[in-house]
């Protein structure tokens, strides 16, 4: 579709920068002034509770949805800002593994990773064929090219959206809660998929995740987004050993997975208040 | 040119006419530009939409034949005007009922197939995952079911005027002793090609608004499995009013204009 390939982004080199990042829907703030930066190589989590806003921040990453304000610079271009052309070329950088797999339904296993090899490259369909099969034996799922999406389960999905989201050998791979669901194995599998993809690979991943035991495996770095009275804010950032000996009580209770302590599992009591009076 | 096309056919927002104008933006944008319309999908979907809903149209065909020579031949036959019964099937046929019956039979069919299937890929994230992969989803959902239905309804219109022909001719010649060569040669002679021409236009016109309604339905579905039935529904009922509006526009500037 576009004609040069861009030169890919030095190792150590910033792939990834959001700065003061908000999101309001109505009057409520999802994403309240988050900062942070990627660099090439690494595997970052971002971690929270459920609606704490990750899947918000995660469509502006991926350009499905444009901030209230602050910028997201991706491979050096903002792309708040840039023409949906140029996005376009932005996106043929990174993969996007979606929670669900997002498969298309009517096609085969096959088909769906060879989707953006077919619209996006000039190769010959017996190279994209081979292709297909390699991504496929890069997940574990080799022989699975003809099955179609529904006579698969879960794990097997979202192991085929990760083999979409690498087919164009992107240089950035965004995942979306790529472990919930799934049981321990299973989650050891993909985590191990997300590692060697890093590793081996030499991609760079950026995963949305709740799944502790699964973020701590995987990441290089970490961020946690808070809820309740810190909604949208970054309450912690750093390396796994960092975040296990950081002191805030907000990334202590959600690491210990505790029902008691800041992070509310309930309206505040003025909050509360104005909800009964139609105020909020 | 091409950059001034490529900008509007990524102006974002989500309104019926901006679909429209985006369709017409991809066909101009195709035709000056290789592997944006591809045969294979066109094909496959001519198939889906078209040839697979040819024996229910057949049927609706051969049914309104039927009716219209039965309906006619009592008020006709009273007159002794039995022998422009196959006058009156042919021009009803050509003129109004066959581009109308067989749309409102591909509204039903493949006007409901598309909403529905383009609104579950939406409630999937499928769609999403198009624009993720810098596939336009206009260009790979909505354009290969717009040429194929804007071929095909044409299409089974002259087929289903064929059959409805045909259906009348088996009243004709089993009820009122009517010999074939004087049905056929009624039926063809009668018409004018300007007859099967309005009739053309009218499907043409038909087979636009059926499916940019059905693509645009089921783009904007929101709600997941309620949305989908929401969509499907209202996809049928307005594309059956809207062709209804449009026969009667048509009819009258065809009447009092042409």
């Amino acid at each position: 579709m576009n004609s040069a390939k861009p030169k890919p982004t030095p190792p150590g080199e910033v792939i990834l920068e959001v700065k003061d990042l908000v999101q309001i829907y109505g009057k409520r703030p999802v994403l309240n002034g988050i900062s942070f930066q990627v660099r090439k190589g690494e595997t970052f989590v971002i971690m929270g509770g459920s609606g704490c806003g990750k899947t918000t921040l995660l469509r502006n990453l991926i350009g499905a949805q444009r901030p209230t304000s602050g910028s997201i610079h991706l491979f050096g271009e903002d792309i708040t800002k840039i023409s949906p052309q140029d996005l376009d070329r932005i996106r043929l950088r990174f993969g996007m593994n979606f929670q669900f797999g997002a498969l298309f339904q009517s096609m085969t296993v096959g088909e769906n990773i060879a989707l953006p090899l077919q619209e996006h490259s000039q190769v010959d369909p017996s190279l994209i064929e081979m292709v297909v099969k390699m991504k496929l034996e890069l997940v574990g799922l080799t022989g699975f090219e003809n099955f179609k999406p529904t006579e698969l389960s879960g794990g097997m999905r979202k192991r085929v959206g990760l083999a979409r989201a690498l087919a164009l050998d992107p240089e950035l791979v965004f995942s979306d809660e790529p472990t919930s669901g799934l049981d321990p194995v299973m989650t050891a599998v993909v985590d191990q998929l997300t590692l060697d993809s890093t590793r081996k690979i030499g991609v760079t991943a950026v995963v949305v995740s709740h799944d502790m035991t699964s973020c701590f495996r995987i990441a290089t770095r970490l961020l946690m987004l808070g809820s309740g009275p810190r909604q949208g804010e970054v309450v912690a950032e750093g390396t796994p050993e960092e975040m296990k000996i950081n002191p805030d009580p907000f990334l202590q209770q959600f690491l210990r997975g505790e029902a008691d302590g800041p992070i509310p599992f309930r309206l505040s009591q003025d909050d509360y208040l104005k909800h009964l009076l139609g105020d909020g | 040119m091409k950059l001034s096309l490529q900008s509007l056919l990524n102006v974002e927002g989500n309104g019926y006419g901006l679909l429209n104008v985006r369709i017409f933006g991809w066909i101009l944008y195709g035709l000056t530009r290789r592997g944006i319309l591809v045969p294979s999908q066109i094909l496959a979907q001519m198939i889906r939409i078209g040839v697979q809903a040819l024996p229910m149209a057949s049927l609706v065909a051969l049914s309104v034949g039927f009716i219209l020579a039965m309906q006619s031949s009592t008020e006709l036959g009273k007159l002794g005007a039995d022998s422009f019964i196959p006058d009156l099937v042919s021009l009803s046929l050509m003129r109004e009922l066959g581009p109308l019956l067989i749309a409102i039979i591909v509204v039903g069919r493949s006007g409901s197939a598309v909403a529905a299937e383009i609104g579950t890929m939406k409630v999937n994230e499928e769609i999403e995952a198009l624009r993720v992969m810098a596939i336009p989803p206009i260009r790979y959902l909505v354009i290969p079911r717009y040429i194929a239905l804007m071929i095909m309804l044409p299409c089974l219109t002259i087929f289903g005027n064929c059959i409805g022909l045909a259906g009348g001719w088996a009243v004709c010649a089993g009820t009122l002793g009517m010999s074939t060569s004087f049905y056929i040669m009624h039926a063809v002679q009668r018409p004018e090609v300007w007859d099967l021409y309005s009739g053309l236009i009218k499907s043409v016109v038909f087979a636009h608004i059926l499916i940019t309604i059905a693509c645009y339905q089921g783009l904007n579905v929101e709600g997941g499995a309620e949305g989908v039935g929401r969509a499907t529904t209202a996809s049928v009922v307005y594309s059956i009013l809207w062709i209804i509006i449009a026969d009667a526009l048509l009819t009258g500037l065809f009447y009092f204009v042409l």
